[in-house]
């Protein structure tokens, strides 16, 4: 139970989410309020440990994804009465607490006007640049999210949090290019993100889609390699497996004219039976996955319901194809 | 073979209540007090501007492009090389870009070298003051008195540590004096503290003693260090690494991995 409010909430689904927040009265009951800086009485109470406040500050976010703003309220106040309100994670904290009272958008904007006023006296407050750039996103100032996000990966060029979100806004824009790149960044700085080698192929997928480049061999080939690296990560990475069924689908279906950019860059797509016996891996571990996942196996939950629904999806149609 | 009959001596069961109990209860006293007077003089850590921040950054980042290569393709990393290397070669990143090629300056007038010192010397002071101030509290009052016997025969050779103060040469090395408790407590207490204190306390001295010995890290950014040479000298790493990518044959790697399975 405890052990999903010291991640960050970010990825819990909300039926999670809104579990956590339904507990967080019972929680912040239970757990101590402050801890007392006298050395007395330290000496008799339980130590302070660092996991609580982790727990407070992420049954914080719970609670403000679920609506219930008076638990939040009580978490932040024992955050403030411990680390102080010019603390930057805190005064972050503060900011989306703001936001999230705020009923409109100018009320926003005043949250706005406050976050730079923050950052006119400390522009290296990391956690409030990041606050404004979502706010700025949230509002729809893409262009303005997006200035001050290369602004933040200036000075911080190790930033990974921030390269993704940069990639992500870049990708709502349909600029899969700088998207790419941004995601290169992440793996730069996190070399085994499998989920990030697993999405810069669907990236490339897109992009050909899309049709902004047009030598789709070498972005194929890559998106192919991409989604291979992912799942001899992590193998049973679901998007993986799914990725790779699609790129080796189109490659046999329609071969791309073989290119020299490619070639000299080691990023062709690989040869026929190659092709077909990665073809056969996904088809076989996508069956696998979706099939036990189904059937409620142990060890084999934890799937997104969604994926797996375009997982068999994909493979059904696949099939009524070789049949035909 | 005539045994020799074991050394008592008269002792006053005061002694107990008056030299061992204190002194043990004073040195308690002072760790938990050094640990405190510890927490009170740590400086906060001081906020860095932006453009050192930056600096150290590019720098991280530079050496983590360097040692994650293998993680970009071919051309994307060739791309990134490039704008690196002729970044860090004109100085780009730099804190102050006119003071290129200066030598660096006097860590004794940088205020930022100066505070890190003072800490040091803080910390220092910290340690040296109670104990010297507790062993010549000992020395003058304490000195001479046999406070107790320990419940092992050692060997001769613990005379001289067990028996300072007590220059008594026929005395079994068994008895221990007042000095020697103070020893003792010195050495012994640091589960004391790790227990009422949590265990990264200030107040064991033998962990700081050990920390002062290990050799100490370069400071890869601390003062005096001359960023331009080290943007240089990642440049150069940078030129010269052999680039190889992951994703080379993956999929021959994947297939195989699935078969040997």
């Amino acid at each position: 139970m405890t052990s999903s409010l010291l991640r960050p909430p970010g990825h819990l689904s909300p039926a999670t989410a809104l579990q956590l927040s339904q507990q967080a009265p019972n929680i912040i009951k239970n757990s101590p309020g402050a801890v007392t800086a006298s050395a007395f009485s330290s000496l008799f109470s339980a130590p302070e440990t660092p996991e609580l406040w982790t727990i407070y500050e992420n049954l914080l976010l719970s609670c403000l994804r679920t609506g219930d703003e008076e638990s939040a309220h009580l978490c932040l106040g024992r955050l403030v009465n411990r680390f102080g309100d010019d603390n930057e994670r805190v005064m972050a904290l503060i900011g989306i607490m703001k936001e999230a009272d705020a009923t409109d958008d100018a009320t926003l904007e005043v949250v706005l006007k406050e976050y730079e006023a923050l950052l006119q006296e400390n522009p290296t407050n990391t956690p409030i640049v990041k606050r404004r750039v979502a706010l700025l996103r949230s509002l729809g100032r893409i262009p303005d999210a997006v200035t001050a996000l290369t602004g933040l990966l200036d000075f911080s060029p190790t930033d990974s949090e921030a390269w993704s979100e940069l990639s992500d806004i870049y990708f709502s824009q349909g600029m899969y290019g700088q998207a790419i790149y941004a995601l290169e960044e992440v793996l730069v700085l996190q070399p085994n993100a499998w989920n990030i080698h697993a999405r810069i192929g669907e990236l490339l997928l897109m992009s050909i889609k899309s049709g902004d480049q047009n030598d789709s061999a070498k972005q194929l080939g890559e998106a192919l390699k991409r989604f291979c690296r992912s799942i001899e990560l992590c193998d049973d990475y679901l998007r993986g497996y799914y990725g790779l069924k699609i790129t080796t689908t189109q490659l046999l279906e329609d071969p791309p004219k073989p290119s020299k950019q490619a070639e000299s860059d080691g990023l062709s797509p690989p040869n026929l039976p190659t092709l077909q016996k990665l073809d056969g891996l996904a088809t076989e571990k996508l069956g696998e996955i979706t099939r036990r996942f189904t059937a409620g196996e142990r060890g084999w939950q934890g799937f997104d319901e969604a994926e797996i629904v375009a997982a068999r999806e994909l493979l059904e149609k696949s099939s009524s194809t070789t049949v035909r | 073979m005539a045994q020799l009959p074991p050394q008592t001596i008269q002792r006053d069961p005061q002694l107990f209540y008056w030299i061992l109990f204190p002194i043990t209860v004073v040195m308690i006293l002072t760790g938990i007090l050094r640990h405190y007077a510890s927490v009170l003089m740590a400086s906060p850590p001081k906020k860095v501007d932006q453009p050192s921040l930056k600096e150290q950054r590019s720098l991280m980042h530079g050496v983590a492009v360097r040692s994650n290569s293998h993680a970009l393709s071919a051309p994307s990393f060739k791309a990134r090389r490039e704008f690196l290397t002729t970044a860090f070669e004109s100085g780009a990143y730099l804190k102050d870009p006119e003071r290129r090629g200066q030598p660096p300056a006097n860590p004794m007038t940088d205020p930022g070298a100066m505070d890190g010192m003072m800490g040091m010397m803080k910390n220092n002071m910290a340690m040296m003051v109670p104990n010297t101030l507790i062993m010549s509290w000992i020395n003058t009052f304490f000195s001479g008195f046999v406070i107790l016997k320990l419940p092992f025969p050692i060997t001769i050779k613990f005379k001289s540590m067990l028996q300072a103060g007590v220059a008594t040469k026929e005395m079994d090395p068994r008895w221990m004096s007042s000095i020697s408790w103070y020893f003792l407590c010195y050495f012994g207490l640091q589960f004391v503290f790790n227990f009422l204190l949590g265990s990264d306390n200030a107040a064991s001295q033998m962990a700081q003693q050990m920390q002062g010995m290990a050799p100490q890290a370069p400071n890869m950014f601390g003062p005096g260090v001359d960023a331009d040479k080290q943007f240089q000298a990642e440049a150069e790493n940078l030129a010269v690494i052999k680039h190889y990518s992951v994703l080379d044959d993956v999929e021959q790697r994947l297939l195989e991995g699935i078969k040997t399975r």
